[in-house]
């Protein structure tokens, strides 16, 4: 793997990474309105959330898998 | 209360962590990137500062000279997406700062913003799964067994459990038990254990005054698991001569008390259980062929240890579990330790595992956290085992290597000059080789 697509991936990663800590703090809020600590529509909103982030995840996977493979040299 | 400075570029993560540290009891302020939180610090003073390492207008590291020179220094955390960048942190701000890996968890913030360094995860740790509610292990060689044990708990088929000593084979006959789901309970008896006089009253029972001593009646353990499961160990050691009552009860599915003649109806399944192998039986004859057959319908082999190696270390945290409820203590395994007991081969099994365990647990210090581990493994059954397949086709140089140094060892008290010197190597190839064997943890 050269220099460029090792940037190119790490950048990606990052932006992978950012849907997967909306999901994993979003969780979190389902938990505690679960627990009753925050009003159960805060619970609704938060899981609107995480399909939406498993979405935007699953999105930035696939750009990464474009873009790396445009990068190949033929 | 405290009061902390959220600042991280993420919209919607900020929203729930500003909810999230709320609900813990504190204040916060939230900033979008390093100008609004310079903004914050010159208005408000903080007791603390999550911070994001990589902000749209610059390192969170930036921020750092600015932290220093206010007049109350906050705690600072710093929140990165990359694992390897904590190392990069660590190095740059020194060993206190705390710091937050993305994904965060609730309790996490919590553990940072309560100052506590890292929450001990769960009082327990994790949670050794226990299948069928007894057996430990997550191997091929297991999940295959899981399998095996799954098929047989839904007929009714006798089993017959073969595996070396030490296997396990009474716990696996508890978790076919349990995993039958039946009414009537589970018993075990040792076949080995009685004379010949006894263990015919021990199987079938005995009416009063059937022999000398019988002053009352008394139901044999095929009465007493009635629709349960009975669990006969070491079948192979029941005396020949008494087999064929053996084999009645198991043809007619009836049993006759010693001294009686009432015919009671047996429904147990019979799990019976031998450390020899199939071969051994056929060839030494300890057992009929015709009885054989009526106990082994379903025959199991549980796999030694050595077999199972991932599962060592598995176990051995759950012993160590066990012992530090039983006494009290907080003995924790470091990955070395577990390393060096996985490399062992362990020929008394699970059996000498848990021994071992617990001779470590009795010599260590029951103050401290740390295991103390005997310099070397042994038992006085291992070397039997060990040195006659030692020179035969099918093992790998290494292996052999591996064995001649430990025994080389052995004989000179762990001398390690004079060892070398026996072994015709240096000082330095044994410390390589006892080293590559994560036999060497301290500084040796």
């Amino acid at each position: 793997m050269t220099e460029s697509e090792l940037t190119l991936l790490s950048k990606h990663v990052h932006d992978a990474r950012k849907p997967l800590n909306r999901i994993s703090m979003q969780a979190e809020l389902v938990k505690m309105a679960l627990n009753g600590d925050v009003p159960t529509e805060r619970a609704v909103e938060a899981l609107d959330k995480i399909i939406a982030s498993t979405k935007a995840c699953s999105d930035s996977l696939t750009t990464m898998m474009t873009e790396l493979s445009d990068s190949q040299p033929e | 209360m405290l009061t902390v400075l959220l600042v991280d570029d993420d919209p919607e993560f900020t929203d729930v962590a500003c909810t999230i540290i709320e609900f813990l009891g504190h204040e916060v302020l939230t900033a979008a990137n390093l100008a609004e939180a310079r903004d914050w610090l010159n208005k408000e003073t903080f007791d603390h500062v999550l911070l994001d390492f990589m902000l749209p207008d610059g390192s969170g590291a930036h921020l750092f000279d600015e932290l220093d020179a206010l007049p109350k220094r906050p705690r600072v955390t710093l929140i990165t997406g990359h694992p390897s960048v904590k190392g990069i942190i660590k190095g740059l701000c020194g060993p206190n700062i705390d710091y937050l890996v993305k994904p965060i968890q609730r309790e996490e913030i919590e553990a940072v913003l309560s100052g506590k360094k890292e929450q001990k995860k769960d009082k327990s740790g994790p949670k050794i799964k226990r299948h069928f509610g007894h057996l430990i292990g997550e191997s091929t060689p297991m999940k295959e067994l899981y399998k095996l044990i799954e098929r047989v708990s839904r007929t009714s088929a006798n089993v017959m459990l073969l595996g070396e000593s030490g296997v396990g084979k009474e716990v696996v006959a508890a978790a076919i038990h349990a995993a039958s789901d039946v009414e009537g309970p589970y018993i075990a008896t040792n076949c080995g254990a009685f004379s010949k006089e006894l263990i015919g009253s021990e199987l079938f029972g005995h009416e009063k005054g059937a022999f000398t001593g019988a002053v009352g009646r008394k139901a044999g353990v095929f009465e007493q698991s009635e629709n349960g499961t009975l669990f006969l160990d070491e079948i192979t050691e029941m005396p020949i001569d008494m087999q064929p009552n053996l084999l009645r009860v198991l043809e007619n599915k009836v049993v006759i008390r010693v001294g009686g003649t009432k015919t009671i109806p047996v429904s147990c399944r019979v799990v019976s259980a031998t450390n020899r192998s199939m071969e051994e039986i056929a060839e030494s004859k300890v057992l009929r062929e015709d009885i054989y057959f009526r106990l082994a319908v379903f025959p199991i082999t549980i796999p030694p240890l050595r077999d199972r190696k991932e599962d060592i270390p598995l176990l051995a945290m759950y012993f160590i579990e066990e012992l530090n409820k039983e006494n009290g203590t907080q003995f924790e395994w470091d990955q070395t330790q577990l390393d060096t007991l996985k490399a062992y081969d362990w020929p008394g099994n699970v059996r000498e595992l848990r021994h071992f365990v617990h001779r470590a647990a009795i010599m260590s210090d029951p103050d401290t956290s740390d295991l103390e581990l005997p310099k070397t493994i042994e038992s006085p059954f291992a070397k039997k085992q060990s040195t006659t397949p030692a020179l035969q086709a099918g093992r790998t140089i290494e292996d052999v290597e591996k064995e001649l140094i430990y025994a080389t060892l052995e004989k000179v008290n762990g001398n390690k000059t004079l060892a070398a010197e026996m072994l015709g190597i240096s000082t330095k190839t044994l410390y390589n080789r006892l080293h590559a064997y994560g036999d060497l943890n301290k500084e040796e």
